[in-house]
């Protein structure tokens, strides 16, 4: 009798063991999965790089050759709480038919809003090599000037007097006046619920209009500015007018 | 009782450790984990640039085959190493501007690599904010190894050393940017120079001569409001009323800024090694450390608005000062870094 007490902790020590190699925990819930996709379009209509001739609020006329934004640290806004997808970095580019969606999942609940940053918030800017979609290989990190592209439109437009008619904006800067991060709030319009279930797939169509680039609340106009390629005001200035491009589309609870 | 209960104890860890043990493939080698040491009297670096890219012998040793591999440029002859070269505490020694791909100048003196994992911010203007990411500026630069970082990759993984040297280091075979951009900061960032016959006297193991004695004190007085010891500079951007160059037209740190206030500063240079690392300057403008003391004595241009607080009235040196001066920065060369064999590409380099 007097050995009972010591083999207690044994066969706590067994039962721990065991209890961790079980493969589901009994009462856990299952997460669900949330899609979010974007269409990239001009004025409400599907952006065709290269090919189509755009013309600007300003009638200045384009194409777009490249169009490629990062979208951080997602979160999903429901009446008590929020809940926030880890690790949360996407690049989408609009030449990489892959990167305009992505899957992750999500705790089933029902949603009101959609948060997330146009950009790549300041710390992963300073914390050295990063990998994955902030991966300097993607043509969105500045070498001599360290810090992330947020957000890159290209193209040509007749208007453009640098070399080979070139438009580039290059948006970037994550600290002080300069800063060009944006951090959205969408509500989801009247009608429209997220209901994230249980193993199940939900869906956000979030359209990003490139007009929006071109004014509101600073008429960028080619002619005078076709170039921004460094931190600074026009940069800050061309950042205002995009955070507005992002709304919802459609959400699909299936 | 206690045996026991460290019976108990003993079964449990036994299963536990079958458990674990039962399907799975034997553990792969770990990398030898490195400490950094901080040498005596120093500060800590104001972030441990080791935290997040743990120091190993497998990645110091890869870091090390990558900073003297000329397929990180696009023509295969410009290693990190040919402008960086140990014998001149890597920096480029005798040359103003280094040479680029395809006949090309730099626009400013290459920097001596030491005492990295102190350094807060990299090139003269500070623009580049980690050590881990500097190396993708000169792989990059048209005028330095002209090369793209997939190009690099490719050659880097088309080879059959690298993808073995890699898992030894990271654990597996891939080699990504991420991974060889770590690696560099594990070799550049271990070289330290701590080891002049400065830092002998500070520990009380050599002795200053009265020359080099009167050239530190002066130095103390003089000098040190930038060069701040122990590692000869305080980090911050300064511009010490030097003409810009009509060629470079450099504007320093306004570049990064944006900040008219920034105009014509420079990051204040260690001047450990300073021997070593000539010419001076950010666009090594000067041959001799002679040249930079009249520089401060008798060329600060004192009309510029952006113009350093603590030289408005240029500096008094008489000519024995100079003399005694530079006495004293003779004391900052430390050849245990020089020809220490670990930072050398072959370990037989230096050992004639």
């Amino acid at each position: 009798m007097k050995n009972r007490p010591f083999s207690i902790p044994l066969f706590l020590l067994v039962v721990f063991c065991l209890a961790g190699f079980r493969k589901n925990d009994c009462c856990a819930q299952q997460p669900g999965l949330l899609k979010i996709s974007f269409v990239n379009t001009v004025k409400g209509n599907p952006l065709q790089l290269d090919s189509t001739i755009y013309t600007n609020p300003f009638s200045e006329t384009y194409t777009v050759t490249k169009f490629k934004y990062y979208i951080s640290n997602i979160a999903l806004a429901f009446p008590d709480g929020i809940f926030k997808e880890i690790d949360s970095y996407h690049l989408v580019n609009a030449a990489d038919p892959s990167s305009l969606s992505f899957v992750f999942t999500a705790s089933p609940n029902t949603y009101q809003s959609l948060l997330f940053t146009i950009g790549v918030d300041s710390l992963k800017n300073v914390s050295g090599a990063q990998t994955g979609p902030l991966d300097p290989l993607n043509d969105m990190f500045w070498t001599w000037n360290s810090g992330y592209v947020m957000a890159k439109v290209e193209g040509r437009s007749p208007q453009s007097k640098v070399v080979n008619n070139k438009v580039e904006y290059h948006i970037g800067g994550f600290s002080g006046a300069h800063n060009v991060l944006k951090k959205l709030r969408l509500d989801f319009p009247a009608g429209m619920i997220l209901n994230v279930g249980e193993g199940k797939t939900s869906e956000i169509i979030i359209e990003a209009d490139l007009e929006s680039w071109w004014q509101h609340p600073t008429d960028i106009k080619i002619a005078e500015n076709p170039v921004c390629t460094t931190p600074g005001e026009l940069a800050k200035k061309i950042s205002d007018n995009y955070s507005k491009m992002f709304s919802i589309k459609n959400i699909i609870n299936h | 009782m206690k045996k026991r209960i460290i019976i108990s104890l003993f079964t449990g860890i036994a299963l536990f450790a079958l458990f674990v043990g039962a399907g799975n493939k034997p553990p792969e080698p770990k990398p030898t984990w490195l400490e950094f040491k901080i040498p005596q009297g120093w500060p800590k670096p104001a972030t441990d640039i080791f935290a997040k890219n743990r120091l190993s012998e497998e990645g110091f040793q890869l870091g090390k085959k990558l900073f003297h591999d000329g397929r990180l440029s696009k023509d295969g002859n410009f290693p990190c190493a040919s402008c960086h070269q140990q014998f001149g505490a890597f920096a480029s020694y005798d040359h103003d501007l280094s040479h680029g791909y395809n006949n090309t100048f730099t626009t400013r003196n290459a920097p001596g690599l030491f005492n990295l994992a102190w350094m807060p911010k990299f090139h003269w203007d500070g623009g580049v904010n980690h050590i881990e990411v500097q190396p993708l500026s000169p792989i990059t630069a048209p005028n330095e190894m002209a090369e793209n970082l997939d190009s690099v990759l490719r050659k880097l993984r088309k080879d059959t050393a690298y993808p073995k040297l890699f898992k030894a280091a990271f654990g597996s075979t891939e080699i990504n940017s991420q991974r060889m951009l770590k690696a560099l900061a594990q070799f550049t960032g271990s070289i330290v120079s701590a080891n002049s016959k400065y830092d002998k006297v500070q520990r009380g193991e050599a002795t200053f001569t009265p020359g080099e004695l009167n050239g530190y004190n002066f130095f103390k007085a003089n000098c040190a409001g930038c060069h701040k010891e122990p590692l000869f500079t305080d980090y911050s951007f300064r511009n010490t009323g030097l003409a810009a160059s009509p060629f470079l037209n450099d504007q320093g740190r306004m570049k990064i800024t944006g900040n008219k206030a920034d105009s014509l500063k420079f990051k204040v240079p260690s001047l450990r090694n300073v021997m070593l690392t000539f010419p001076y300057m950010h666009d090594g403008r000067f041959y001799s450390l002679g040249a930079v003391i009249d520089h401060y004595r008798t060329g600060i241009i004192t009309t510029q608005p952006t113009l350093d607080s603590l030289l408005t009235k240029r500096i008094a040196i008489s000519n024995r000062e100079k003399n005694e001066l530079i006495y004293f920065l003779n004391t900052l060369t430390d050849t245990s870094m020089t020809r220490n064999p670990r930072f050398a590409e072959k370990t037989t380099y230096f050992s004639h």
